[in-house]
């Protein structure tokens, strides 16, 4: 039992990651029916702005609102160089377009950084741990629970109270309804982009004080994974999302822990091929978000 | 107010308008009229900025607006009840208002929202409801409303009384002459052609992307060719005869059929 | 030899446009690809020579790609997973056991002892990838794969990484993430004439699948897949088709390249390689073959090119000129960036690619492939017109009966239909009026299987054999002899007038021929019926346009078209969803006739939908009226035009 709820907190604590860059997915989905496959650039370019300000000196009190606000700006400058332009394109090419800027990010850094691991000092008390009873918790994780709750009660106060909030679901929604309504195209989707990579960043400060250090590549697993939980909640449905995310992070968790040794490094196999399967029984995903085709 | 010159729209291939005419002027209620398929949602959708037009062009206030997106003609000031209302269904009824005013500023939003609750009573009990859930009914009042919000000067309407009972179809026509009495000026699509007469100042007759008739409401009711006009021939299988006759009709107001 | 005629015919339509000239086309194709390559050897040198050799297999690579992207229109990012699998087990059968001791000395079923032939080791590769390729082909067709289907995509998206996991963790059998598996040197791939062999076969596999039925039917469903089910295509079987002739010539190119380079690592077959080859496809046009190839050619030079500049800087130019203004650029990772953004500028600005599906050896067969008149172009669809009039003088009951009975549907509190019956006869045009909303579109998607009903039966009976229909998908309900043309003109916009009525004609030859085997009778009489695709084409006036692309039609063009498709199914009944709407009175007129004429060619029922009542007096000889989901009135054109609640119906009552 105590076992138990050691692993769920450890998945609470990877699932919270998990989620917050699924909600940033779905949320961009929801406007402009993107599925971001560039979405992971975000911690790739936060990653080489901590380590740029772990060589100034500064500490993590500066550095973490520093990678936020990257992941912020970051979003939205990709929005403007290139998902702007195919506004309302095809799927393929709306996907693809995303692959490409996940390429030519990579891309970047290999040419003007280096391939090479560029490693930053974690923080000192990452590896603490607190033990509550039988129950061991690693002081991240509890901080990166309690940020995640903040940080998606915080988005849920933007999108239930705010015009903003409120412009962006309707838009979600039906988009030219939303316009009728004198919603500004441009803003609400530079103002999703701007929402996801805010969620990206609160995700980046917590990956990047895990792990230390970012490569060129760096950015792919986070989008992978935030892309699958995504998929896991439905498409389209910001609940499902998180909920695609804390269930990714928890599944993992359990998956590692219970499979035998020989196989574990196949975790992330195993993921996929659940998640495969997942599509295969419920292609809509677990929350379904129906729009009926028109005859 | 509003003035449309000559406007022809296509979706792809097709020319779902050919070359219509009309103009609204302040305070009145105008009818478009016409069976299935004659292009009155694209007029409308034309002249909301949901669909671009091939040629011609659309004027309101004196300005011209040919093209202008959605939410620019409605800082204009034309709003659109659109065809199958398009609620925000996910969405609850407060909040599909408050989108409505989006483009107002907060204190006059909640003014607004008051007058809406006096106007639509209804939508009060179901204040948190999400749209999605409401009756045919409610939706078309939330649809409506939702409309107002944006404080339009001109509201354009697209069949509002499409899919509703009856007795509901009573209350929308009422709230036309109703919003019609407080001063707005309305634009409405309509199926229901008997009724929209009763009530229109002036009404349009479309029919194959064309207009084919324009009048009082009083004199369209009085036309006996109305229902021919609507469905496009006389009766019995020598019917297309007649369509041959319209066929040749080419301006406003002349109105041919087979008899 | 009729029968052996036409079951080529119901797979290859013309066997020198759809055979002939493919074939030719590729092996052109592959002559220039070839000789390109050894001239740029030629001029620069030895060093070339890897270089070309990489791009021949990244060509087989790309036509893999092809076959199956191309046609269904699903992005795959899985294919380079195949291409791991078929990698690693070319490798583990193809390496000596003394050079895998070092390795996977412990692999599992004694993998580590045994050697194949390269030839048997590819065998296997090919054998064992497809046998994954069904199994993922059924979760994709399970997952509703469509074209630009997210859900597919990501699907294939967790297969490459699935593959990528195993490979890395399978240490024992693959020898994990850093060691990979070579081959001893020397034993590697020395002669160019298996790619030369495999490039050529690939490129003729994938421009005669592209002109066959499978191809056809897979591209029909790729247009729209909706408009392909109402005729009668089943897209999962096509796709799956698609899939596993491309993952043959993946596990192919694969094999080839982990022979060439003499190892494998994971990260040979993984987001890098996928890049590189998607970049390629689309970058030349996804929908072509020669397409794909000119992205190969274009690509390898320009990664070539850019990886030089960035090496060698000026000096390439032998400008000599360190640290100039342009060091910036010429940089590590410029071919990578180069990579990128030819994804994005094509993406952005040409997102079909340099040829869109231009293809060499259509134009040639446009130019010069003598045509001798309509139907003298060894047009095999077409069959004998004996055959044809024989049947129009047979029996004068009709055969056939489409019945509805009792038909209800509710959208969620909404009662759309309401009980609503209808009969149809052989030979009879029906119409179907009411105002907006009736519900009149929602009965013909019942009936065609593409909206549920919550009760009602219907049911379709020909020459005394009766067929419950009542909750079949569209697909059959389309080949049991119902076809339905769509009220907002669903055409296989990116395919020509004569491919949209071939793919439709295509279908019907394939499943009359397997229904005639078995029950004979009606199906058999069916395909006699048929007319051929010219005189379809002839009777709705699209002769002029056959090799225009259906998107350029104009609106009447399109809906003549639309019924052509139809047509050429050789349906019992054709459903036309208001055929008229959006047309001008004389365009309508013209209408009326073009349906009775094919209606009578091909002697089937008609049901049309329309509001507009001179057309459908003009037309029908029987006619029902639906307002608010319920029949309101049946009989002939004149008792219902006289009929009050038909124009109470239309006006609106005064309330």
């Amino acid at each position: 039992m105590a076992r138990f709820v050691q692993s769920l907190l450890d998945g609470l604590g990877q699932g919270s990651i998990y989620a917050l860059l699924a909600l940033g997915v779905a949320v961009i989905f929801g406007v402009m029916h993107l599925l971001n496959f560039a979405h992971g650039e975000l911690i790739t370019v936060s990653g080489y702005v901590a380590y740029w300000g772990f060589l100034q000196g500064f500490s993590w009190t500066i550095l973490v609102p520093l990678i936020v606000a990257t992941a912020v700006i970051t979003s939205v400058l990709i929005e403007q160089v290139a998902f702007r332009w195919v506004r309302g394109a095809s799927d393929f090419t709306l996907l693809l377009t995303s692959f490409g800027v996940h390429f030519v990010v990579e891309a970047l850094f290999l040419m003007y950084v280096s391939a090479s691991v560029k490693s930053f000092d974690r923080p000192g008390w990452i590896t603490d741990t607190i033990a509550i009873g039988p129950v061991t918790i690693e002081t991240v994780d509890l901080l990166v629970i309690a940020a995640t709750a903040i940080t998606l009660g915080l988005t849920v106060l933007i999108l239930q109270r705010t015009m903003f909030g409120l412009a962006l679901r309707a838009a979600a929604e039906d988009f030219d309804a939303a316009r009728l309504m004198g919603v500004r195209s441009d803003r609400v989707i530079r103002g999703a982009f701007a929402l996801a990579g805010l969620l990206a960043g609160v995700a980046a400060v917590f990956w990047l004080m895990r792990a230390g250090q970012t490569t060129p590549g760096a950015g792919l697993t986070p989008m992978l994974k935030g892309v699958l939980a995504a998929l896991i909640g439905g498409l389209g449905s910001l609940r499902g999302a998180v909920i695609g995310g804390f269930a990714l992070g928890i599944a993992e968790v359990l998956l590692r822990q219970w499979l035998p040794g020989a196989v574990e490094g196949l975790t992330d196999g195993f993921v996929f091929v659940l998640i495969a399967l997942l599509f295969i029984f419920r292609p809509q995903g677990l929350i379904t978000v129906s729009h009926a085709e028109r005859v | 107010m509003l003035e449309v010159d000559g406007l022809t729209t296509r979706y792809g291939s097709i020319n779902a308008l050919r070359n219509a005419s009309l103009d609204v002027r302040a305070g009145e209620i105008v009818g478009l009229i016409g069976p299935n398929g004659a292009g009155k949602t694209t007029l409308i959708n034309s002249i909301a900025g949901l669909l671009t037009p091939a040629a011609g062009r659309v004027a309101f206030g004196g300005t011209d607006v040919t093209g202008w997106a959605p939410d620019r003609m409605l800082r204009a000031g034309v709003a659109l009840v659109p065809e199958h209302r398009r609620l925000f269904t996910d969405l609850t009824v407060v909040e599909n208002l408050r989108i409505g005013g989006v483009t107002r500023p907060a204190g006059e939003r909640e003014r607004l929202l008051n007058e809406m609750v006096e106007l639509f009573p209804v939508l009060k009990e179901k204040w948190t409801t999400s749209a999605g859930y409401l009756s045919g009914g409610e939706a078309q009042q939330l649809a409506i409303a939702r409309a107002l919000m944006t404080d339009p000067e001109l509201l354009m309407m697209d069949e509002p009384s499409l899919g509703l009972a009856p007795i509901l179809v009573d209350v929308v026509f009422d709230l036309i002459a109703r919003l019609s009495a407080d001063g707005k000026t309305l634009l409405v699509v309509e199926q229901n052609a008997t009724r929209m007469l009763q009530v229109a100042d002036r009404a349009y007759v479309l029919r194959s992307g064309e207009v084919v008739a324009t009048g009082t409401g009083n004199e369209l009711l009085g036309r006996e060719d109305l229902f021919d006009t609507f469905v496009g021939g006389g009766p019995g299988p020598g019917g297309v005869g007649g369509v041959g006759d319209i066929d040749g009709i080419g301006g406003v107001g002349g109105v041919g059929s087979a008899h | 030899m009729g029968h052996s005629m036409r079951a080529l015919t119901s797979l290859i339509p013309n066997l020198r446009r759809d055979l002939v000239f493919p074939t030719g086309g590729a092996l052109v194709l592959f002559g220039l690809l070839v000789s390109g390559g050894l001239t740029y050897s030629a001029l620069v040198g030895g060093s070339a020579d890897k270089l070309i050799t990489a791009m021949l297999i990244d060509a087989v690579m790309v036509v893999g790609l092809q076959i199956y992207i191309g046609n269904t229109g699903v992005l795959s990012f899985g294919h380079i997973g195949f291409g791991a699998i078929a990698g690693y087990a070319f490798a583990v059968f193809a390496i000596d056991p003394l050079q895998k001791s070092t390795v996977i000395f412990d692999a599992p079923w004694g993998l580590n002892e045994v050697q194949y032939s390269p030839l048997a080791s590819g065998l296997i590769a090919v054998i064992v990838t497809v046998i994954v390729a069904i199994v993922v082909g059924l979760g994709l067709a399970r997952s509703g794969a469509q074209s630009g289907a997210v859900a597919a995509t990501v699907i294939t998206l967790a297969l490459l990484f699935v593959t990528h996991a195993v490979a890395v963790n399978w240490y024992e059998l693959t020898g994990g993430d850093r060691a990979g598996l070579s081959f001893a040197v020397g034993a590697t791939l020395q002669s160019r004439w298996p790619i030369y062999l495999t490039l050529a076969l690939s490129l003729i596999l994938a421009r005669v699948f592209t002109r066959s039925r499978s191809g056809r039917l897979a591209q029909a469903a790729r247009e729209d897949n909706l408009a392909a089910r109402a005729m009668g295509i089943d897209p999962k079987v096509q796709q799956m088709i698609a899939l596993l002739a491309s993952v043959m010539v993946v596990a192919v190119a694969a094999s080839l390249r982990v022979y060439n380079l003499g190892n494998i690592t994971p990260r040979f077959f993984f987001f890098d390689y996928t890049l590189v080859t998607l970049v390629m496809l689309i970058v030349g046009g996804r929908n072509s073959v020669t397409g794909a190839m000119l992205g190969v050619v274009v690509m390898t030079a320009g990664r070539e090119l850019t990886r030089r500049v960035a090496g060698d800087g000026y000096e390439l130019f032998g400008l000599g000129l360190d640290g100039a203004p342009l060091d910036w650029l010429f940089r590590e990772g410029l071919s990578d960036i180069f990579l990128g953004l030819a994804m994005l500028g094509f993406m952005i600005f040409r997102p079909r690619g340099l040829l869109n599906d231009w293809e060499l050896d259509q134009w040639l067969y446009r130019r010069f492939a003598p045509t001798s008149g309509p139907g003298g172009d060894g047009d095999g669809t077409r069959v004998p017109a004996e055959a044809a009039d024989a049947t129009l003088t047979g029996s004068v009951q009709p055969m056939a009966l489409l019945e509805a009975t009792g038909l209800t549907v509710n959208f969620g509190g909404f009662r759309a239909l309401d009980n609503a019956s209808i009969t149809v006869n052989q030979g009879e045009v029906v119409g179907l009026i009411g105002p907006n909303g009736a519900g009149k579109t929602t009965l013909v998607n019942v009936i065609t299987g593409m909206v549920d009903h919550s009760s009602g039966r219907f049911r379709l009976t020909d020459n005394g054999n009766s067929v419950d229909l009542t909750s079949a998908p569209s697909y059959v309900i389309a080949r049991t002899g119902l076809v339905r043309t769509f009220q907002n003109l669903r055409l296989f916009s990116d395919l020509t007038v004569e491919e949209n009525v071939e793919a439709a004609r295509l279908m019907a030859l394939a499943h009359l021929r397997s229904d005639g085997r078995h029950a004979g009778g009606g199906a058999m009489s069916r395909l006699e019926r048929m007319p051929s695709i010219d005189t379809l084409l002839r009777e709705t006036e699209l002769e002029a346009f056959r090799h225009r692309r259906a998107a350029e039609l104009d609106y009447g063009n399109s809906r003549r078209l639309e019924l052509a498709r139809a047509a050429a199914t050789g349906p019992r009944f054709i459903l036309l969803d208001e055929p008229t709407s959006g047309m001008s009175d004389a365009e309508s007129l013209t209408m009326v006739e073009r349906v009775r004429r094919v209606a009578d060619l091909i002697r089937a029922g008609v049901l049309v939908i329309d509001h507009d009542l001179a057309f459908i007096t003009g037309i029908c000889d029987r006619i029902y009226c639906l307002d608010q989901g319920a029949i309101i009135a049946d009989g002939d054109p004149a008792e219902i035009q006289a009929n009050e609640m038909v124009q109470a119906a239309y006006l609106g009552s005064a309330g």
